[in-house]
């Protein structure tokens, strides 16, 4: 016997969340599926792959004021921008709630970055399952999988007409609906095509130094592309601006495979050169990361597979650097 | 086609005029193109060409400036070359430029393609490219004669408040990620102006108002030397018609200096000359 919810309660369901929090849910935007505010349930996406961008822009979101500075009777505030909104994310996939967990390494490790400690306190995850794995996927390869529950508050499977329900955190018990029993069997998780990941750390060190870097960069564009659709890329850039009198501190996304990240005050910039530059995505995601943190910097949701202009394949760089020491 | 591209390629390779060919090869989903650098003969098996081959190579031309590179082009792709050229980006003689007459590129994505051509491809008046070494596939005798703008046309059919909601939907989706400059063969200043910090043109705020400046800045900056390869448009993640914005350009160059960017190397561009004479001011 499961929890189950019908497909037509699932959708009242969501529509009486979204009277009391602000809903987000994967939504049809012309060709594109993105995670947006819902202003009517009809408009929720159930029958699509994955989103076009990943949930992490309501953790870390491509522009947020940090802080703001007000001058009173001669002295500076500072006035620290703060989270209110209860929001509820229907619909991330098990890659992208694995994602989240990741994101929260580098932003909850000590000291912790206040504004994204009350992103994720006030944010509860629905997950759904995959029912069919895409070509570019290999979530398998990096620590998760198609029916992975273990990084949302609840959990849904689509089973028949509706789907199987499992509430797993205190979180999830708040908003959890009335759910039937019902005597119904989960779908079989769908085969997703693993990559060779085992060892490829130790692989990646050795490769260092290798001119493949060079010669992969040869076709890279060096846009930000990769970095922004990626659920676990975090970087950003700072700047200050002045609006009326009121002094703002803003942060917005950034990418290493920027021209210019690296820069620095004199005009220097230690990572110029592009293989360089390519280097250090693949490395910060398989090697440095892991070093640091204990887990892969990728969750294999294939997103910079499909998005990348001239096709640079985490999948296809990965099994090059396998071979890379078989070489030599 | 293939084979007399890789003959060629292998050529140049052994013969040393060339110590790189830029082409195409088959990417990691078996249906689209993706770029290739061949280094050495053998490698030269690996180039392909058909008709989703849509990248515009001549970007990569400015990475290599002092080597003397082998380039596959497309009709709309040479016209790229010229335009560097013209402004003394590239050398003509650092590039053997392997033409191939265009069969029109089709519609693609990610692990699909269509029968369809690309709308660009539809209304396209240069299939054979305007400059080559060698020249592969038979010319038409003559181009087609279409109506260029059909697109832009529609857009201008619109009221001023329904084009301005149009684009403030559109910019609202931006990430910035840059790819349109990135991919754009007349994008190459050292510095752009949204990454300038002082002055301060644009800020780095992802939002609705500074994107929009950075999608109209963009498209201003390529007037009169964008040359239709439509790649901006290609690249973008969020599927912002930003081609629509450098045709509109195009066309009002056309209609007012009888001018296209980048169909030789000589004619100088409307924007980079000043005639004593020269009348400005509206309604003249």
């Amino acid at each position: 016997m499961s929890q189950y919810i019908s497909k037509q309660d699932l959708l009242s369901w969501l529509g009486k969340l979204r009277e009391s929090h602000r809903l987000a849910a994967p939504v049809r935007v012309d060709d594109l599926v993105l995670f947006k505010k819902v202003e009517r349930v009809e408009d929720i996406a159930l029958d699509f792959d994955n989103t076009t961008l990943s949930p992490k822009e309501f953790f870390f979101p491509p522009t947020e004021t940090l802080f703001y500075a007000d001058r009173k009777d001669g002295q500076v505030e500072l006035v620290p921008a703060e989270v209110t909104e209860e929001t509820v994310i229907f619909g991330i996939r098990p890659c992208d709630a694995k994602g989240i967990a990741t994101l929260d390494l580098p932003y909850m490790e000590e000291p912790g970055d206040a504004l994204y400690q009350q992103h994720r306190d006030r944010t509860t995850l629905i997950g759904l399952s995959c029912i069919k794995a895409c070509p570019e996927c290999f979530c398998t390869s990096m620590g998760s999988g198609p029916d992975d529950a273990s990084n949302v508050d609840i959990m849904l499977t689509e089973a028949g007409e509706g789907y199987i329900v499992q509430v797993l955190t205190d979180k999830g018990k708040a908003i959890a609906p009335q759910l039937a029993e019902k005597d119904v069997q989960a779908p079989p998780a769908p085969a997703v095509t693993p990559v060779p990941s085992e060892g490829i750390s130790e692989k990646m060190r050795e490769a260092f130094d290798d001119p493949y870097w060079g010669r992969l960069a040869d076709r890279c564009l060096h846009c930000s592309m990769c970095s922004y659709v990626c659920p676990t890329c975090y970087c950003f850039d700072i700047r200050d601006y002045n609006e009326n009198g009121r002094a703002n501190r803003v942060r917005s996304w950034e990418s290493c495979q920027s021209p210019g990240f690296t820069k620095i005050a004199g005009g220097h910039d230690p990572r110029a050169d592009k293989g360089i530059r390519l280097r250090q995505r693949f490395g910060h995601k398989l090697l440095y990361f892991p070093e640091h943190f204990g887990t892969m910097h990728c969750i294999g949701c294939g997103r910079c597979v499909r998005s990348c202009p001239v096709n640079i394949d985490i999948r296809e760089i990965i099994q090059d650097v396998q071979k890379l020491g078989a070489q030599k | 086609m293939i084979e007399e591209i890789r003959t060629k390629a292998r050529e140049l390779l052994e013969s040393g005029t060339v110590d790189c060919v830029i082409g195409y090869e088959r990417a990691t989903d078996g249906i689209n193109a993706r770029p290739l650098f061949v280094y050495d003969a053998a490698g030269a098996d690996r180039l392909i060409f058909d008709q989703t081959c849509t990248h515009n190579l001549v970007k990569y031309l400015r990475n290599r400036k002092d080597k003397v590179t082998g380039i596959v082009v497309k009709g709309c792709d040479s016209r790229a070359v010229n335009l560097l050229i013209s402004e003394h980006q590239i050398e003509r003689e650092k590039a053997y430029i392997i033409g191939v007459v265009c069969p029109g590129i089709v519609e693609t994505g990610w692990n699909k393609k269509s029968d369809k051509l690309r709308d660009i491809c539809q209304v396209c008046r240069q299939h054979t490219p305007v400059v080559y070494d060698f020249l592969v596939g038979e010319p038409p005798a003559s181009e087609p004669e279409v109506e260029p703008y059909p697109d832009v046309a529609a857009m201008e059919a619109k009221t001023p408040a329904e084009r301005e909601d149009f684009w403030r939907e559109q910019s609202s989706r931006c990430i910035r990620c840059y790819a349109c400059r990135q991919v754009c063969p007349g994008c190459y200043c050292s510095e752009c102006f949204v990454e300038r910090l002082d002055p301060l043109w644009v800020g780095i705020r992802i939002a609705p108002k500074e994107n929009e400046m950075w999608n109209s800045m963009r498209a201003f900056h390529l007037t009169g030397r964008c040359i239709g390869c439509n790649q901006c448009e290609r690249v973008c993640p969020m599927n912002i018609p930003l081609s629509l914005l450098n045709r509109k350009l195009e066309k009002e160059v056309a209609e007012t200096f009888h001018f296209q960017a980048g169909m030789d190397a000589e004619t100088p561009a409307p924007f980079a000359t000043f005639e004593k004479d020269e009348k400005i001011g509206i309604g003249e």
